[in-house]
């Protein structure tokens, strides 16, 4: 949808899930300089906290626990909004500049313009956006303010092992393709913002496999939509062809004119 | 002998444009939502949040005023009978421009079709807005199908409803009467009911 998005200039993350040592740093930093409050959490039996990404969170560190005999190991994953190249919740926003790409080709928001519609939430492969208590979109913008400002991300600047690079995207691809690791996110939905180097599939992280725009979004804003106009437009051209070659039933007696016939 | 005839009594008729008015309520907020495209409808109603609003609004005076409109009539739109049958096989004598002549009751296939229709979209139109009204409460397959499905059964709607005020107005003269003053001109009953007309008239 007009997105212009300059895939050679393009900024992101390669986030390399071998290096997260789960200090949750990240969660830490992003609350500090997006100023949003901590929140009470639940104890589930496991020490992943949140559970989940909420509206005051942007970003948080997931542990796929897995058990082999005696011995506990955890992979560690950073969920946040992934920046699609061809972004689902810009595709259905119906409220120009509340969702949108920045001249880094990060998908960012303006909660002054979101009318709280909340497509978003539908239309997004990985479930990312969050409303909260103002009723207004909330996600992961790869701290648009400090990019903007030539400075890195606060989770990335913070990351104690380099577990979350920031730069140019196509460069970090190169690097990481460079250290023959495996990627996910490089062509994906015109390729992610987030590229992910794993060690494991995209499932035991629980992505999918080859993540797309939901298919009921799909046909409702690139089949329905272009051929919704066309039947209205079609319709009326049908009922002006009608008038003018087949004509109208009129009555034939004496008073039919003076009722205004032929008149809307 | 007056020259007309009553076909829809006052508070029917009330009803009708209070569908009509909701309806077009709807179209005009909801234009924006719909695509990009018609961004500039917000403003008729001060902004996007507004327009929603009044799309809610409008949506629940729709629904329940649609629903009652297609129960009152539902008697008369389900039952195609063999005179209904021989309209369909010329389409009413629409695509013709010679004289036509069909045994028609209250309404004609096609008007009861689009009732029909309507009654079905004003129901999926109004279980799907609910869920897309509450997407945080529901499934999100469920909130994303019926997007696609409220966007689809208004498409529907709004191409009868063109045609349907088509043949309400222009293309049938005189049909507008009915719901402009409740009564019809006799000629033009025995014109397009025949079969009606010879019941309220008492079969002369």
């Amino acid at each position: 949808m007009g997105e212009n998005l300059n895939q050679a200039t393009r900024k992101g993350f390669l986030v390399d899930s071998s290096r997260c040592i789960g200090c949750r740093a990240c969660q830490v930093a992003c609350k500090q300089w997006n100023k949003l409050p901590a929140e009470k959490t639940v104890n589930k039996g496991n020490i992943e906290n949140p559970r989940d990404l909420t509206p005051v969170l942007y970003n948080r560190i997931k542990f796929i626990e897995s058990v082999d005999g005696d011995k506990v190991s955890w992979k560690f994953f950073s969920e946040r909004c992934l920046h699609c190249g061809e972004a689902g919740c810009i595709k259905v926003c119906p409220s120009p500049g509340a969702l949108y790409r920045n001249s880094d080709g990060v998908v960012v928001f303006n909660k002054e313009k979101c009318i709280s519609c909340k497509y978003c939430v539908s239309a997004c492969p990985f479930n990312v956006p969050r409303y909260g208590e103002d009723d207004k979109v909330a996600k992961c913008d790869l701290c648009h303010s400090r990019i903007t400002g030539g400075m890195v991300p606060a989770c990335a600047k913070t990351c104690p092992t380099g577990c979350l690079t920031y730069g140019n995207r196509s460069a970090l691809i190169a690097k990481a393709k460079a250290a023959k690791k495996t990627l996910y996110g490089e062509t994906d939905l015109s390729g992610l913002g987030i590229v992910y180097a794993m060690d494991g599939s995209p499932e035991q992280f629980g992505l999918p496999a080859t993540p797309s725009i939901p298919l009921s979004i799909f046909l409702w804003k690139d089949v329905i939509k272009p051929l919704g106009i066309l039947g209205f437009w079609g319709s009326i051209g049908a009922m002006l062809l009608h008038y003018v070659t087949i004509g109208p039933k009129r009555i034939d007696d004496d008073d039919s004119d003076e009722k205004g016939v032929g008149h809307e | 002998m007056s020259k007309y005839v009553e076909r829809f009594q006052t508070p029917e008729r009330v009803l009708h444009w209070i569908v009509t008015v909701s309806f077009f309520t709807l179209l005009l907020s909801g234009l924006g939502l719909y695509s990009r495209l018609f961004t500039g409808y917000f403003n008729l109603f001060g902004g996007g949040v507004n327009a929603i609003l009044v799309h809610k609004t409008a949506g629940v005076i729709f629904f329940i005023s649609s629903i009652s409109l297609f129960l009152k009539h539902l008697k008369d739109i389900t039952k195609f009978d063999d005179d209904d049958r021989e309209w369909f096989k010329t389409q009413g004598g629409y695509l013709s421009k010679g004289e036509s002549h069909f045994n028609i009751g209250k309404y004609n296939p096609g008007q009861k079709i689009f009732a029909v229709y309507i009654g079905i979209a004003t129901m999926i139109l109004g279980t799907t807005g609910l869920f897309i009204w509450f997407p945080l409460f529901f499934p999100r397959w469920l909130v994303q199908l019926s997007l696609m499905t409220h966007g689809l059964m208004f498409v529907g709607s709004i191409m009868f409803v063109i045609v349907h005020i088509y043949l309400a107005t222009i293309g049938n003269p005189g049909t507008i009467d009915a719901m402009l003053y409740g009564t019809v001109r006799r000629k033009w009953a025995m014109k397009h009911h025949p079969k009606w007309y010879k019941e309220v008239s008492g079969g002369e």
